[in-house]
């Protein structure tokens, strides 16, 4: 997938936790090589061209369609696993993996771990008994600020889409074309990374819309930062956020 | 005017088993308060809490704004002209419930739109100003879905009370169907950005549902039910006839008016392809039982519109919408019958006066007028009483120019019994009050007080 | 209808409406649910347990208390669908005062079109990271940011 996982694990250091991290590491492996749009040979891409249908897939396959499809139902159809004509999860899979791989080292004991999977994290526990984790938003438009700062334990999942960087790589899937009124960047607060990657994904092909829309579903929180450098948060997103940076 | 066959028919069923129709009113308030009550759920399942100043302030604007939807959807509803409504409820009644919910629509949506910028600008911590241009300019459909709010408003203070005698009728008329521009124009962002909307199938469908059929209904009931009336029963101007000074009798002959199912006491809205006269559509109660082949109604001339009447040439094409109205023989509950009018109020009551089911001695029609020569049509009315064995009084004006006014006692002195009658009721407004305190007073239940108004 | 009073009515109906709308408000929670956690004050202190591993190493051991590091650390390489990454990273007493690219992919203009402007970006997010205590940086599609999350790693070896 080209991307770097990065993990905060808090704990006292058991040996199940440690052979739980390197179990999660080789998960990420394992869905890179199945999930990779960039493998001519992975599962997915074989998929997609017919070679092989889904019985004969791994079951985390059809598990991702099967989150593919249940978020397209719940996003109303502004998350598409389809794109361009082919079949592209990547809006879900990596949050997908990445919480996978946070909860197999949460349950082998850990008090507190941070998967952060290029930018879209998982959080579970806490880092220190009775402090949150902090998660930093950052600003699209002015390189090395946040946008603001997010706060969390327990269960948290932080899934930002947007425009930086590499140009606008999420389509509206009603039209085809990218966003026309996209924010710079979308972020998305929910309890599981699968979910708040599908979301933001959607959020961001919406537009402006979005705002209303996340603020409608039960269990998730958004924040944006506008083409022109303003910013909106869903209604309750606040009691989230703890600083506000901009 | 002959009365032959009304009156055989008459007599045939004079002593009919008695059971008012009911009302659909209270069923259909029900309905109207039913679906607030489930607009509301659609918020109260979709919102799991509110938080902060902003969190009310948002959540408020956004009830608000399902009301106003709601509402909006019902004043249209109210104004089609269904049947169920002009005639089972009464179209003055439903005229006042419109304008009672026009002024609600408008409050909520003051409410709505102040509400839920408030609560953007602070959850944004930008100011008032901004945010409203952000959202007016930035957010999908809400270009239109302001100039329907400008609009609405706009229309709302035209038809308050103040303002609306200061307008010319036509004038007040045609920007009130503006009306159904604004709400066509506010329905766009509801469903684009209404957060109850997003990603809610049911509510969608139940929202394209109510805005449909109150379009279905205006379509139905407004465009193709006239056109169909008209093509089908070709009404045209017959004669006019100087009734008394300043009053003009129009016949009108049209074909298969059977079909129309006019009932005496109620009004059609006439509009007589003539002149400017073209431009408006006035309502006129029957004042004769409709015939097969013709119709007859009875207008005052009270403003220039009226008076232009009795100018018509015969042959004029008329168009008609209706029939209309609630105050119908269906509407009586006892034997015994007070019919009392007012001046050119006697147009539906002398219909009634002529076609009500009863025995000699079971009818009263109580006239009252400002000079004897103002009372139209009483030498019709003299004759039906003698045909029918009813009894007709006049009540005019002293020489000293005193109104005769309507006592309980009065009532009393002329019918013992008063108590136990109907009373039908048709005049401006000052009779209409004082002759219903009167029956109140006399020991008449409201229930079985009938009335129409016409000021609308 | 001709015995009641419209006005009266209107100011019913209105507060009726009012009182509707702010029990309705009223009755429901105020507080945030789901994913509003735990927490809400802010920590006065970085969190300090921590291990991390990028997934092109092996995952380190978790739970050993950080060291205040000075000196520089460098990442590892990371490879991309655009090419190798590496930084390297200066600390003072454990705080990041400057980022290097030692590698960035070069085989095509785009690419070092967005490195270019990435690193950079990421080198002052990393600092502002640090600065405001915070775990980790949620930014949009870090695909390209992959190649910084060497950066992240060498956080990871200097131990946070």
């Amino acid at each position: 997938m080209g991307t770097v996982f990065s993990f905060d694990i808090a704990c006292d250091g058991g040996p199940r936790v440690r052979s739980a991290i390197e179990a999660a590491v080789a998960s990420l492996h394992t869905a890179d090589a199945v999930f990779s749009t960039y493998r001519p040979d992975s599962q997915l891409s074989r998929l997609a061209r017919g070679e092989v249908d889904l019985a004969r897939c791994d079951a985390d396959v059809a598990e991702v369609l099967r989150l593919c499809e249940r978020a397209r139902e719940r996003t109303d159809g502004w998350f598409s696993a389809g794109y361009a004509g082919g079949l592209d999860p990547t809006g879900l899979v990596k949050g997908w993996a990445v919480e996978r791989a946070a909860r197999m080292i949460s349950e082998a004991g850990a008090r507190g771990v941070c998967v952060n999977g290029g930018g879209d994290i998982q959080l579970l526990g806490e880092p220190e008994p009775g402090q949150p984790w902090r998660v930093g938003i950052a600003h699209p438009l002015r390189p090395g600020e946040l946008a603001t700062v997010v706060e969390g334990a327990d269960e948290l999942a932080v899934a930002t889409s947007g425009t930086a960087e590499r140009g606008c790589h999420v389509l509206d899937p009603r039209s085809g074309r990218p966003p026309v009124d996209a924010a710079a960047s979308v972020t998305v607060l929910a309890r599981s990374l699968a979910d708040a990657d599908a979301w933001a994904t959607a959020a961001f092909a919406m537009g402006t819309r979005a705002r209303h829309w996340l603020d409608a579903q039960a269990g998730v929180e958004g924040f944006a930062v506008t083409a022109d450098g303003g910013t909106w948060r869903t209604t309750r997103f606040d009691r989230v956020s703890a600083v506000r940076c901009s | 005017m002959t009365t032959t066959y009304d009156g055989r028919a008459v007599r045939r069923h004079a002593a009919p088993p008695l059971r008012a129709r009911r009302s659909p009113a209270p069923l259909i308030l029900a309905l109207v308060h039913l679906g607030a009550a489930g607009v509301l759920a659609l918020w109260w399942t979709g919102t799991s809490s509110v938080v902060g100043t902003d969190g009310w302030l948002v959540g408020a604007g956004r009830i608000a704004g399902l009301l106003t939807g709601y509402t909006c959807a019902v004043l249209v509803a109210l104004m089609a002209r269904v049947p169920a409504l002009e005639r089972g409820v009464g179209s003055d009644r439903v005229a006042r419930w419109h304008a009672m919910a026009g002024r609600w629509t408008v409050s909520l949506l003051a409410v709505h739109a102040g509400c839920v910028l408030l609560g953007y600008a602070m959850q944004d911590h930008s100011s008032l100003v901004h945010e409203t241009l952000n959202v007016v300019l930035h957010y999908p459909d809400m270009l239109k879905g302001t100039l329907g709010a400008v609009i609405l408003v706009a229309v709302g203070l035209l038809s308050a009370r103040a303002v609306r005698r200061r307008v010319a009728y036509e004038t007040w008329y045609y920007l009130h169907l503006l009306t159904y521009v604004a709400v066509f124009l506010a329905f766009f962002h509801q469903l684009s950005l209404g957060a109850q909307f997003a990603g809610n199938a049911v509510a969608q469908a139940a929202w394209y549902l109510l805005y449909g059929g109150a379009a279905g209904l205006v379509l139905w009931y407004r465009v193709l039910a006239p056109v169909r009336l008209n093509a089908r029963h070709r009404l045209r101007v017959e004669s006019v006839v100087r009734e008394a000074p300043d009053v003009h009798s129009v016949l009108i002959r049209g074909e298969r008016l059977a079909e129309l199912g006019a009932e005496p006491g109620q009004f059609l809205r006439w509009r007589f392809l003539s002149g400017a006269l073209r431009w408006t559509a006035t309502p006129y109660s029957l004042s004769a039982a409709p015939r097969h082949d013709r119709l007859r109604i009875t207008v005052k001339a009270a403003g220039g519109h009226s008076a232009a009447l009795a100018g018509l040439r015969p042959g004029t094409r008329v168009w008609a919408e209706g029939p209309y109205g609630a105050l119908t023989a269906g509407r009586r509950s006892r034997r015994k019958v007070l019919l009392v009018a007012g001046g050119v109020g006697i147009t539906p009551l002398r219909a009634l006066f002529e076609t009500l089911p009863a025995g000699p001695g079971d009818l009263t029609l109580l006239y009252r007028a400002r000079t004897p020569e103002d009372l139209a049509l009483w030498g019709e009315l003299q004759e039906i009483a003698s045909v029918r064995g009813a009894r007709v009084y006049s009540a005019v004006n002293g020489p000293d120019g005193r109104r005769a006014d309507i006592s309980a006692a009065a009532l009393r002195t002329v019918l013992p019994d008063i108590a136990e009658h109907d009373a039908y009721l048709c005049g401006p407004p000052g009779l209409m009050e004082q002759a219903h305190a009167a029956l109140r007073e006399a020991g008449v239940p409201g229930r079985r007080i009938h009335h129409e108004s016409f000021e609308l | 209808m001709l015995t009641r009073n419209p006005l009266r009515r209107t100011v019913l109906g209105a507060a009726a409406t009012v009182s509707g709308i702010v029990l309705l408000l009223a009755l429901k929670p105020h507080s945030a649910p789901a994913p509003a956690l735990a927490h809400a004050t802010a920590p006065t202190s970085p969190p300090t347990s921590s291990a991390g591993a990028p997934s092109t190493g092996a995952p380190s051991k978790g739970g050993t208390a950080p060291a205040k590091r000075t000196g520089t650390v460098t990442g590892s390489t990371v490879q991309t669908d655009y090419g190798p990454v590496q930084v390297q990273a200066t600390f003072a007493n454990g705080r990041i005062t400057g980022v290097t690219a030692l590698q960035t992919p070069s085989d095509n203009p785009r690419d070092q079109e967005i490195a270019s402007y990435a690193v950079p970006q990421l080198t002052r997010e990393a600092i502002a990271a640090q600065s405001a205590h915070i775990d980790a940086v949620s930014g949009a599609s870090y695909t390209s940011a992959g190649y910084i999350q060497s950066l992240q790693s060498a956080l990871d070896r200097a131990g946070g």
